[in-house]
């Protein structure tokens, strides 16, 4: 493998951690959404929450990035490749995204909010003083899983027509007939970027750690 | 928004399954409108598409650039791996096909295809350190692979039926795969169109040699287009590339510069042998 063929294998990571950041940020924003809609009392927000995160995990990410790109134009919208891609990764990742901070909301403590309540904090008070710090730092390690789930799965995009770092390797494996290098090459640059988001979930961990004075 | 991402969903699936796919006027004139037309490939097929770097290259967009200069079009290239390209074809992400695939009975049931753009005949390529193989019947009781789906895969199963003992065959998602496997001596022999024979061998001399002849039936490489009619002017434009190009020895330039040979082709394949 030449230095100029590394060069655009690392470009090629690039793609990847640029769609997969916009797919988590995008992610979190709708998954935010979906987990008040499903913490929410009223059932209207309640049961299309709950299909919809039963329809995002229960279709495999590679049948639904499939139906984003050769379904819609069938009803004629005919969305290109990046943003098929982005799409699907993007409303597969709310959905466990939503189950995840769901999760971090049914953790905090009865005893804790009962106590905030004595204090005499109103319902919206415990909501943003209580619930919401310690629901994202019980979050936290789940949405860096996530972060890297994603990461990975963006492996699966070409199947759109995407070019990112696996694709990438498959074109100079098949153009050089010497496949080895060009994987192992992917998998130390998924491997470096696997880390980078570590290190970022760590940081943010440290940062919103409690201090005890 | 969840409960509309839903109904799309619903929608979109109930369409489909009614078939109702949107009407187009006339692929060709739309394209000329918009001054670009759209080529599905894959790109892991030397010499037909393939990353040189970071150009994509090879034969077809050689052959495209061609076509966009005298019908006056940019060409946009989409590319998909070969399972995706034919559902992409007829989901309108493009309009023709670049691949090209081998002009085949079922395929021409389901698909037109252009004036023949090459001979696609089987051929084996061995590791070039193997000197059991030397023609084609040498599978003899060994193993031997293809890709799935491919023609090749449908000549091989003969040829390995038809030697004794019968070889085995396995069968690989694609040409990459099955390289692969042969590097790695899990196969002796694998089963490609004699232009991605030569590719290979020429590519990677100290691992690959082509086992000549090539056997089984003659086939040959054609562009595809969906089969209606507002896909036939496009066809037509760019059989009349084909034979323009071959009148004028384009066709022989480009055949020389990309497979290192140039083979007569048949103005058109109306009754493929398989």
């Amino acid at each position: 493998m030449t230095w100029f063929l590394f060069a655009l294998m690392v470009q090629a990571a690039g793609t990847t951690l640029l769609i997969s950041f916009v797919a988590i940020a995008i992610g979190l924003v709708i998954g935010i959404l979906v987990c008040g809609a499903m913490l929410s009392p009223s059932v209207v927000l309640r049961g299309p929450a709950r299909l919809y995160v039963s329809f995002f995990r229960g279709v495999p990410l590679l049948v639904q990035l499939l139906l984003f790109y050769h379904l819609l134009p069938a009803i004629g919208i005919n969305i290109s490749s990046v943003a098929a891609a982005l799409v699907a990764l993007s409303l597969c990742t709310a959905a466990y995204q939503a189950e995840n901070l769901r999760g971090g909301f049914l953790s905090v403590s009865r005893g804790l909010l009962e106590a905030a309540e004595a204090v005499g904090m109103e319902r919206l008070q415990r909501f943003r003083r209580v619930s919401v710090p310690i629901a994202i730092r019980l979050t936290i390690p789940a949405l860096v899983n996530e972060a890297i789930g994603i990461l990975h799965a963006s492996a699966l995009i070409s199947v759109v027509g995407v070019i990112e770092l696996t694709k990438t390797a498959r074109n100079f494996a098949a153009t050089t007939f010497d496949p080895l290098p060009f994987y192992a090459c992917a998998g130390l640059l998924y491997l470096g970027l696997t880390y980078g988001v570590l290190g970022l979930g760590r940081a943010a961990e440290r940062h919103l750690a409690v201090r005890h004075a | 928004m969840t409960r509309r991402a839903l109904l799309l969903f619903a929608f979109t699936a109930g369409s489909l399954a009614l078939g109702l796919a949107p009407a187009r006027a006339d692929v060709l004139s739309d394209a000329k409108a918009a001054g670009v037309l759209k080529v599905g490939t894959e790109t892991e097929f030397a010499p037909f598409d393939y990353i040189d770097g970071d150009k994509h290259v090879g034969f077809n967009v050689d052959f495209f650039d061609e076509v966009g200069k005298s019908l006056g079009m940019k060409i946009e290239w989409v590319a998909l791996p070969w399972d995706g390209v034919l559902p992409g074809l007829e989901s309108s992400k493009f309009d023709i096909v670049a691949g090209p695939a081998i002009i085949t009975k079922a395929r021409m049931q389901r698909y037109t295809f252009s004036s023949p753009i090459g001979e696609g005949t089987v051929t084996l390529v061995k590791r070039a350190s193997d000197a059991s193989i030397q023609k084609p019947t040498d599978i003899a009781g060994r193993s031997v692979g293809g890709g799935r789906g491919s023609n090749q895969l449908v000549q091989l199963k003969e040829l390995a039926a038809s030697v004794s003992p019968p070889a085995t065959v396995r069968e690989y998602t694609g040409a990459n795969e099955t390289q692969a496997d042969m590097a790695a001596g899990r196969i002796v022999a694998s089963a490609m169109s004699l232009p991605n024979a030569l590719a290979a061998a020429k590519r990677r001399p100290d691992m690959f040699a082509v086992v000549l002849p090539p056997f089984g039936v003659k086939a040959y490489f054609g562009y595809i287009g969906r089969k209606d009619a507002a896909s036939a002017s496009l066809m037509q434009a760019v059989d009349a590339q084909v034979a323009a190009m071959k009148t004028d020895g384009r066709m022989a330039k480009l055949q020389q510069k990309w497979f290192g040979a140039t083979t007569e082709l048949p103005a058109s394949v109306t009754d493929p042998a398989s």
